[in-house]
């Protein structure tokens, strides 16, 4: 008999430190983690079954709710794989827009991901006041699309509303105010003295394992790894219009806060391109109702890093096979990696680090007991 | 005269006004803490929401009242009063109606000390009572914060003890009074890592490492519910009137009376001056690790300490 030396400390499913579901079990020597067990599958929902009972139009309206957050980045890979499978071409204008919503939906998103790792570094201040300049973004959403969460612009052959010059000036306008508050916030993370102490070589994520554990998005680029499908695999305009690749070379959770919020000024940046850039002409243009056979997969850059999309058709007015591969799931196994060996107090700002999105990357794996199978439903 | 004694200790100064005290501390922390915040606070219960603390505090007394199976039902029970009840005790040696103390007495520093100590005795038998592994957690970090912030408190509160030769707190706030010096100009030092130091006790940002709530629930208070959390509350709120009380006395002159002013009311001043210290502090900063506050006290502040203490051994603001 004797004292197991390690506690088992379970985090979620239901915890302060994280918003949605999931369940890790730390096991913990002291105030070190030595291993971490991770259960997923407490909000599956059965989307990707869903997109084949459906119409390819009425995948839209699914693809939309994959993922509250970044809707429009899902909407534009699910718009990207259906146009290609029907041989649909969107007209210039429709890209614009589509890249202009893409890139608020990044400034919006990443600035809730400061305040939230602001929060879980116990510095409400921050958190408070990156939400509130959040809201201006919002309201921009709000105005042009009627949605502030769920905007429901892009549809299948382009968008559905166009830009008018007023939003126009209301846009640069917010960019103009928006930019300064984003250099405040960059200013004091990098300056911070309690801020650093709890992020600066917190959750070190070396190169070689960001690329090897398959890490995607902001979590890739913060351990110096220049990846981005924009530049890489340029979509929609993204061709067209200039920006950097930010990363950070030292791969902790300073370096993916630093790596977001300067995306967010380059954000700011190709917004402003893309508006001096924008061409006329229509915003859509009509798509078939059945797409012939065959497959594709599309990539896009969701605010939380490579999206994938995957669509079959076998030729009549639903998809055959349809699958979602969201960031969140890429970016699990570097997290369970950069999670051994750090603090107890640590885990919360390093969990969050990889911006976690667990509603969208859930899936399940049933086990036939009678035949000992195994199979998993994904999304 | 014991009904003059009975209304000092029920009234005022005494238990009602105490209490009152509490809730309004709370109300100033919050809607300081939320203004510099962007935010507004409370607002509803009362004007500009000066009612929310009671209101909340009679709430959380109506509502359930589990007991985990697995807690020490015993110690459960008994350390929410022990909670309200020591603060509410130490309370009775500050001066506030005057330059005397209700109880004051020769040494009611070192009764303030043990004070000190034994509220955070009773946050760790608070979660470890509790049984669950957020409670524990909780506690034992508290009790390693108390490792590190009680040697240079207890050596930063004798500084004005050494200059007014007195371990009274009333003693030090008369002589003060006579000297027309206050701690704070004499002893700068001091006031800072004083204020450091009651941060830690208090559990503020940048030290609520016992309660943080993204990485351990809600730390040792994580079991407790209703009126058990009630009495959590409200002791918390007492402790920092406690604590404000003490950095204004010590450190800001005290009840001193002023002119024509009442000295209970240049208390009230000063130690409410003392909460938005607090509040303003807690709002600039995030939270440290644990094993950075230990490692922080004991190699800056512990040593600022004693250089305040040398300081005044060579007569350098006496």
């Amino acid at each position: 008999m004797g004292y197991a030396s390690t506690i088992k400390v379970p985090f979620g499913p239901q915890h302060p430190a994280l918003k949605e579901p999931e369940h890790f079990l730390f096991e913990v020597d002291g105030d070190t983690v030595v291993n971490v067990t991770l259960r997923i599958g407490y909000v599956h929902r059965g989307l990707e079954k869903g997109f084949e009972l459906e119409t390819y139009n009425h995948g839209l309206y699914l693809a939309e709710r994959v993922c509250g957050i970044c809707n429009i980045a899902h909407t534009v890979s699910y718009t990207q794989v259906v146009e290609e499978l029907m041989g649909v071409q969107i007209p210039p204008r429709a890209r614009y827009i589509r890249t202009i919503v893409a890139e608020l939906e990044r400034l919006q998103s990443h600035s809730l991901w400061v305040g939230i790792v602001a929060h879980e570094a116990g510095f409400d201040t921050l958190f408070m006041y990156v939400w509130r300049d959040r809201e201006a973004i919002m309201n921009l959403f709000e105005e042009l699309t009627g949605g502030r969460v769920l905007h429901a612009i892009n549809t299948l052959g382009g968008v559905r509303r166009d830009i008018t010059p007023e939003w126009e000036t209301k846009l640069r306008k917010g960019m103009d105010s928006f930019e300064e508050r984003t250099k405040d916030y960059l200013r004091i993370v990098n300056s911070e003295r309690t801020f650093l102490k709890r992020t600066s070589g917190v959750g070190l994520l070396s190169p070689q394992d960001a690329v090897k554990l398959c890490a995607v998005g902001p979590t890739l680029r913060a351990s110096g790894v220049k990846e981005d499908v924009r530049a890489d695999d340029p979509y929609i305009a993204y061709d067209e219009i200039p920006f950097n690749v930010v990363t950070s070379e030292s791969g902790d959770a300073l370096a993916r806060t630093v790596v977001r919020v300067e995306e967010m000024m380059e954000s700011i940046g190709m917004i402003r391109y893309a508006l001096d850039h924008m061409p006329s002409g229509t915003i859509k243009v009509r798509p078939p109702k059945i797409a012939p056979p065959g497959e594709v997969l599309s990539r896009a850059e969701a605010p939380r890093g490579e999206l994938i999309h995957f669509g079959r058709s076998n030729g009549s007015a639903k998809p055959e096979r349809y699958k979602i591969r969201s960031p969140t799931l890429a970016n699990i196994p570097a997290l369970c990696k950069t999670l051994i060996g750090v603090h107890v107090a640590d885990i919360p700002i390093i969990l969050a680090g990889i911006d976690p999105c667990f509603s969208c990357m859930d899936r399940m794996a049933i086990v036939d007991r009678r035949t000992g199978e195994k199979r998993e439903i994904e999304k | 005269m014991i009904v003059y004694d009975l209304f000092f200790l029920l009234v005022f100064p005494g238990i009602l006004f105490l209490l009152c005290l509490a809730f309004f501390t709370e109300w100033v922390d919050r809607k300081f803490f939320a203004r510099i915040q962007n935010r507004y606070g409370p607002l509803y219960t009362g004007p500009s929401g000066i009612l929310q603390p009671l209101a909340d505090f009679v709430k959380l007394l109506s509502k359930e009242d589990i007991v985990p199976r697995a807690a020490d039902r015993a110690l459960f029970t008994l350390v929410p009063i022990f909670y309200v009840t020591l603060p509410l005790t130490a309370l009775f040696i500050m001066p506030i109606m005057g330059e005397t103390g209700l109880i004051a007495f020769e040494g009611d520093l070192i009764f303030l000390l043990f004070v000190f100590g034994l509220m955070t005795i009773i946050i760790f038998l608070a979660g470890w009572s509790s049984m669950s592994r957020f409670s524990i957690i909780g506690g034992v970090r508290s009790a390693l914060q108390m490792l590190s912030f009680e040697i240079p408190l207890g050596i930063v509160l004798i500084g004005p003890a050494i200059a007014a030769k007195s371990l009274s707190i009333s003693g030090i706030v008369q002589w003060q009074s006579a000297n027309a010096a206050w701690g704070l100009w004499l002893q700068p030092i001091g006031f800072v890592v004083l204020l450091t130091c009651l941060l830690a006790e208090l559990e503020l940002i940048p030290f609520d490492i016992p309660e943080a709530d993204t990485e351990i629930v809600a730390g040792w208070r994580t079991e407790f519910s209703g009126r058990k959390l009630a009495m959590f509350r409200l002791g918390r709120d007492l402790e920092v009137v406690l604590c404000a009380a003490l950095a204004a006395s010590l450190f800001l002159g005290g009840a001193q009376p002023l002119w024509l002013i009442p000295p209970a009311v240049v208390f009230l001043v000063k130690t409410i001056a003392v909460v938005l210290l607090f509040s303003f502090i807690r709002s600039l900063f995030a939270r440290f690790r644990i094993d950075q506050v230990i490692a922080g006290m004991w190699k800056y502040v512990l040593p600022i300490a004693i250089v305040q203490i040398v300081l005044i051994e060579l007569g350098v603001g006496v």
